[in-house]
């Protein structure tokens, strides 16, 4: 049905097909628990195509799942009887970039890469550092609010973006925002999109702003028992050092990265070389002085040992693994790095950004009762933890968000406001 | 009196709630005397007036909460007001509306130095909360020029800029969490102590929505560490078209000022013979401000080359200052650059718009250009590093249909703009100013959008009706105009 009645109205351009029948069958199936109707993939190359292909969904009441590449279509809620799968990935053109006034304008589907390449040659970038950085679109890190470590420097998604387009459950393309840095007109419909997973409309454009790529980069890693480590923070924060980056890690992420078994602080000064060099200075005498062992990254190496962080905690490494975005007080994080060493010893890899608390976490096979636990302790300290990836068995059993607060019946209000039909990523978020 | 008290349907309307007021907040929270409402018949854009049928001083979240339930109950509009220096009217009352200030609500509730937060209720001063935390080596970042007088609450909901936000960002990325009250009286908890709590960030939503949504009674905001040093640089320009490409050029050289400002010849000669600081050359067509914070070694650096990058585009004198002392003498023309508006011209009425700041030039021009087919002078005076001009149009509003004619050049300005890709408001909003030119900026779809927000949180319209979006009342008709407050001892912009 959901084919013959597509057929009729999409243009030569759009792909069209059975996910059986394509390579998104296997993520498709860890999300959506039944498939007893064929769920089909729809592939348009322009924002009107998708809005078309939306307006005939809203009429059939058809659920659908938005999304980019399918980096991270798992995240997120286990789902059912799904119509549609609809991909953004070839609505994939630079719109604008506005070299002088460090603001690009893309569609949803520009991969992250790609868009940093084109940066790159201006000497600009995008100051995200998200997971699967190759694959992944702007839709989708937008949508999943997905970045890294770089919190730390130039703030979250929601602190980048200044204008988005999308399509909303009724076919209908409306934006908010702009193209300018500075702009208070209207509802900041930006950070409400942000991290709203795909649940309120898709996203069909957004606009950034961009960086200068700084002059130079230069990684410390310090290594040390929890009470320096704790002690290394406090100094840190409280001195003048500007790092763009500055992650507590795991005992057992020091040992994969193979820097002994304590816990670990990564921390990053990306600026010009001078004051790499001051700064560097300061942070060993820190260092010296708490008698906390101190390694250095530089040049590709530097680059390398973030990326190799990211994806050791962030991508299951098995199909057992869970992968979790959590927060606390950033003052309790060594203490809670503590706690999960005694829960799972060798079984998991954590960070924590020491500025946002935000972090990420990893189990290398499942332990509900582990996460139970976890989430607990981080709630205690005003923070949350969330699954992302885990097999379906997982998902049937726990509440994957871990949402604690006050608020949900006014999200749903909003849900309800954006998608009364309830067709965009059904039982997946906010209902 | 008593009959026509009893005639008037606006007494008859709030009477019967009065009581419950009284006894939601005490007798002494609810104002109702003419006499002391003028106080708050406008905000900072004093154009527009209304007194507003009662005004109610809570001291808590639950007070607020029962005010709120009160007006939900009974149908009554209300508005939420903070110290009331807001220059786009979010505050101004509406007929037989209750207006809610929180001027008693000046508590800070919570310091966590070691998390970098501050939780304060909204009606403290913007500069306090800096005061508050200085001791130990932190600022609160956000700083619109009317720091001395504005309240966090008004700047949450107006999501206020200032001077540094070039570097820093503004209100919204500096707020963390908010209890609010919603418009049918109950309170929720947005966001929290961690960024980015699972589920929409409604934190972000309510930044910015100008008192439409709901009245936030908590405000958790990030703190930040002092600058280990500070350097402000002063460069004149033979010609506005070189000061701006001085600006792009330093931009584009990978340096990130927290602030910079530009003053054109006008506003330099306005402003030298009002202070009389010495500073600027008056024969200079532009004067460029940049202050430049962070590590001493960064400083020294960032100096050098943006002297260089002004020389570069035609700068003729450079001076810097390291030192507090004269920091703030190379500041204090800019800072004074309004009032100084203010003493050469009988009134002015400040533009808020933003456009790409490598348009500044042929948008400076163009605005020029209108102004003297309107016949008016305007002065500048801009955040040319984001992009946010505040042109100055002087005028007199003795002379008879002027400040009409200010007001239709004002919206020319606003949609040169909007045409030359950027925005209605930088910072000041949308409120009661510019509703009616929302459509210039979004088309109907957008707005309604918008409007399943405002559905959400405020289903019944009575959150601050009639403000930041266009309606057929409020943009048929145009309030009798009156020139903008003047607060002493503050700079409004």
């Amino acid at each position: 049905m959901v084919a013959a009645q597509l057929q009729s109205i999409i243009n030569a351009h759009t792909q069209l097909e059975k996910v059986s029948d394509s390579t998104w069958q296997p993520k498709i199936a860890q999300t959506v628990t039944d498939s007893t109707d064929a769920i089909y993939l729809a592939v348009p190359e322009t924002v009107a195509d998708l809005a078309t292909i939306i307006e005939a969904a809203a009429q059939e009441k058809w659920r659908i799942i938005p999304c980019g590449n399918g980096s991270k279509l798992d995240w997120g809620s286990l789902t059912e009887k799904i119509n549609l799968v609809v991909s953004t990935q070839k609505c994939d053109r630079i719109i604008d970039h506005a070299e002088g006034d460090l603001t690009v304008t893309v569609e949803a589907g520009v991969q992250l890469a790609d868009l940093q390449a084109k940066l790159q040659a201006t000497g600009q970038f995008l100051p995200i550092d998200p997971i699967y950085p190759q694959e992944a679109t702007i839709g989708g890190i937008v949508a999943t609010a997905d970045t890294g470590s770089l919190r730390h420097g130039y703030g979250g998604i929601r602190d980048l973006i200044l204008g988005i387009s999308f399509v909303r459950a009724d076919g209908k393309i409306a934006k908010g925002g702009g193209r300018v840095v500075k702009n208070v007109a209207g509802y900041d419909l930006m950070k409400l999109f942000t991290g709203s997973y795909g649940s309120l409309g898709i996203i069909s454009q957004v606009t950034f702003r961009t960086y200068p790529i700084p002059a130079t980069a230069q990684t410390f890693i310090l290594t040390g028992d929890a009470p320096s480590i704790a002690t290394a923070i406090k100094q840190i924060k409280n001195s003048g050092l500007t790092p763009t980056a500055a992650d507590l890690v795991t005992g057992s992420v020091s040992s994969a990265l193979e820097l002994g078994n304590k816990l670990g602080l990564l921390v990053r000064f990306q600026t010009i070389p001078e004051s790499i060099a001051e700064q560097g200075s300061q942070l060993d005498a820190i260092a010296q002085s708490l008698d906390l062992s101190v390694t250095s990254y530089q040049e590709e190496t530097e680059a390398q040992i973030w990326q190799k962080l990211s994806e050791l905690i962030r991508i299951p490494q098995s199909s057992d693994g869970i992968t979790c975005k959590l927060g606390i007080l950033p003052s309790s994080a060594v203490q809670l790095f503590q706690e999960l060493a005694e829960i799972s010893p060798t079984k998991s890899l954590a960070r924590i950004h020491i500025g946002s608390g935000l972090g990420s976490c990893q189990w290398l096979e499942s332990d509900r009762a582990a996460i139970t636990r976890m989430r607990s302790l981080c709630q205690q300290q005003q923070g949350f933890l969330t699954v992302l990836s885990a097999a379906k068995s997982v998902k049937q059993e726990i509440d994957i968000w871990g949402y604690s607060g006050n608020t949900a019946i006014m999200m749903q209000k909003i849900k309800q406001q954006f998608d009364p039909q309830n067709i965009f990523n059904p039982q997946r978020y906010v209902e | 009196m008593i009959l026509r008290n009893l005639l008037s349907p606006k007494t008859d309307k709030l009477q019967p709630i009065i009581k419950q007021l009284e006894t939601a907040i005490g007798k002494d929270g609810v104002v109702r005397r003419k006499q002391e409402l003028l106080t708050y018949e406008c905000d900072g854009l004093a154009s527009y007036r209304q007194r507003p049928g009662v005004a109610v001083l809570p001291r808590t979240t639950e007070e607020v909460a029962a005010v709120v339930k009160i007006c939900h109950d009974n149908d009554i509009p209300w508005v939420a007001r903070g110290a009331g220096t807001g220059l786009s009217g979010g505050a101004l009352p509406i007929e037989d509306c209750v207006l809610i200030v929180t001027a008693r609500m000046k508590q800070v509730l919570d310091i966590d130095l070691e998390n970098h937060r501050i939780t304060v209720q909204p009606g403290i001063i913007n500069n306090w909360v800096t005061q508050t935390v200085s001791g130990a080596g932190f600022y609160y970042a956000p700083d619109p020029s009317s720091q001395i007088i504005c309240s966090i609450g008004g700047n949450v909901a107006e999501n206020s800029g200032g001077v540094h936000c070039l570097k820093y960002g503004v209100t919204t990325n500096h707020v963390l969490g908010l209890k609010l009250v919603v418009a049918d009286g109950s309170i929720i908890d947005v966001g929290g102590m961690v960024p980015e709590m699972p589920g929409y960030d409604l934190t972000g939503v309510f930044v910015g929505s100008e008192g439409t949504l709901g009245i936030a009674t908590e405000v958790t905001l990030k703190i930040l560490k002092r600058p280990e040093a500070v350097c402000t640089v002063l460069a004149d320009f033979p010609s506005i078209e070189e000061s701006g490409a001085a600006v792009a050029g330093i931009i584009s050289a990978g340096i990130i000022p927290a602030g910079m400002e530009i003053m054109d010849n006008f506003t330099i000669n306005a402003v030298e013979k009002t202070v009389k600081t010495g500073c600027y050359p008056t024969d200079a067509a532009a004067i460029l401000l940049i202050e430049l914070d962070g590590l001493a070694v960064e400083v020294k650096s960032n100096k050098h080359k943006a002297a260089q990058i002004c020389r570069d585009n035609g700068a003729r004198n450079i001076t810097w200052a390291n030192d507090e002392a004269t920091r703030m003498k190379l500041w204090k023309g800019r800072k004074s650059a309004f009032a100084a508006a203010g003493n050469i011209s009988p009134d002015y009425f400040v533009q808020d718009g933003v456009i790409p700041r490598t348009k500044l030039a042929s948008v400076l021009q163009q605005i020029n250009v209108l102004g003297d087919r309107y016949g008016f002078k305007i002065a500048n005076v801009f955040h040319a590093g984001d992009g946010n001009l505040h042109p100055l149009i002087l005028y007199d509003n003795k002379i008879a249909g002027q400040f009409a004619k200010v007001e239709e050049l004002g919206g020319e300005i606003l949609k040169l703009c909007v045409e030359s890709g950027g925005s209605l408001s930088g910072e000041h909003g949308i409120g009661s100013d510019k509703n009616c030119y929302m459509p210039y900026m979004f088309n109907e779809i957008d707005l309604e959008t918008m409007g399943y927000i405002r559905n959400a949180f405020n289903s019944k319209g009575l959150a601050n009706p009639g403000k930041m979006f266009p309606t057929p009342r409020t943009c048929g008709e145009r309030a009798n105009a009156q020139k903008t407050a003047n607060v002493k001892g503050a700079q409004l912009y």
